[in-house]
């Protein structure tokens, strides 16, 4: 705000373009559970003073800012802001406990100052409950990231030897001409990559209800490829209550020691994936 | 087995749940930018390198944009007359 007024006040000497009224916005970082309007500081993104704006006993925490979105094309200066929205989150989580994380750039607008502030406290108001629902859903949790990958080469060894007639196949090729080979290979690895895609989905299924077990809820996300040579096979996000962290470490654990299984393991995060909407 | 949280280890794993995911605002009070999403496209492309994004959703989840994507690189292939290289391809690609 401090900003604006400031422009304001420049505004004679500035071109045109500059002394446009913009609309002024709160940048929200998250929900959280508090009762006064307190500062934390400088901690914002781009050096900005994050505040907490109370609603009986929830606060939004925000700052302030012009009601656009921060936008860029360097990649490094994105990265910093997302980096930077995080922290902020974490900041808020460790002292709350309870927190609804927002995603970047989430802007609340209005005409002015006081407009914009009471466009925020009103939705609080209308939201309420359902924050109140969220927040008890996500009490004394965290999510956890949790990716089990295979080694391919290994599964697809371990089928070929396995499938007999995966097995057969392989041989009858060895024995025809070039170009029939060609053809056969064809078929082959249409009956690995088949295999593969089978075995993949019955170990998605035995690691998903391990996992299961350990979390409050689980939402399955997509299977992305980063390691060559290992494949992603099954990529969860988990709600764990803080002492269950232990057991899913341990079951995770036991994955990990399956020969050709790699896990990964990521959190404590806030949690993002399980705040839904409002 | 521990969790972790190192910064550069995990960065990809925080930008996915900082750019697409959290509390989702449905009220005319949040400014909308069509260009938000392509922001996160952008970034994470930059981060995991652009191979990553197209092997999004292998296996059964193969959508439409990787098969086109596998077509045309075979195409490619078979253009040059190279069939030793269309074969390591397929296998690459189970």
């Amino acid at each position: 705000m401090s900003l604006r007024i400031q422009e304001n006040g420049k505004a004679e000497r500035e071109p045109a373009v500059k002394t446009d009224v913009k609309e002024e916005g709160r940048y929200l970082y998250c929900i959280v559970e508090a009762r006064e309007r307190v500062s934390l500081g400088k901690i914002g993104i781009e050096g900005e003073e994050v505040y907490t704006l109370p609603h009986k006993d929830i606060c939004a925490v925000v700052h302030n800012c012009l009601a656009q979105p921060y936008r860029s094309d360097d990649h490094e200066l994105i990265e910093a802001w997302v980096i930077n929205h995080q922290k902020v989150v974490d900041t808020a989580w460790e002292r709350w406990g309870v927190v609804l994380p927002l995603s970047f750039d989430t802007i609340v607008k209005g005409e002015t100052a006081d407009s914009t502030e009471q466009n925020l406290k009103t939705w609080l108001e209308h939201e309420y409950q359902n924050l109140k629902m969220k927040m008890e859903k996500v009490r004394e949790r965290a999510e956890y990231g949790v990716q089990v990958f295979w080694d391919l080469r290994l599964a697809a060894q371990d089928l070929t030897e396995t499938s007999p007639e995966i097995k057969k196949l392989d041989e009858e090729i060895k024995t025809k001409p070039r170009g029939l080979a060609y053809m056969y290979r064809q078929k082959l690895e249409n009956l690995v990559k088949k295999g593969l895609e089978t075995k993949a989905d019955e170990c998605f299924k035995d690691f998903y209800f391990r996992i299961r077990e350990h979390a409050h809820d689980v939402r399955v996300e997509k299977i992305k490829n980063t390691e060559p040579g290992w494949q992603m096979i099954l990529n969860l996000s988990c709600l764990v209550h803080k002492d269950k962290c232990r057991e899913l470490g341990e079951e995770l654990e036991s994955i990990n020691q399956i020969k050709g299984f790699s896990v990964r393991f990521t959190g404590p995060w806030p949690p993002y994936s399980f705040v839904g909407s409002a | 087995m521990e969790p972790t949280r190192n910064c550069h280890a995990t960065l990809v794993d925080l930008l996915d749940r900082v750019l697409d995911k959290g509390l989702i605002i449905h009220a005319d009070i949040i400014i909308s930018v069509a260009g938000i999403p392509l922001i996160g496209v952008n970034l994470r492309a930059a981060v995991a390198g652009v191979e990553t994004m197209l092997q999004y959703g292998l296996m059964k989840d193969w959508d439409e944009c990787i098969r086109s994507q596998e077509t045309e690189r075979r195409r490619a292939l078979i253009a040059t007359g190279s069939r030793e290289a269309i074969a390591q391809t397929n296998l690459a690609s189970v």
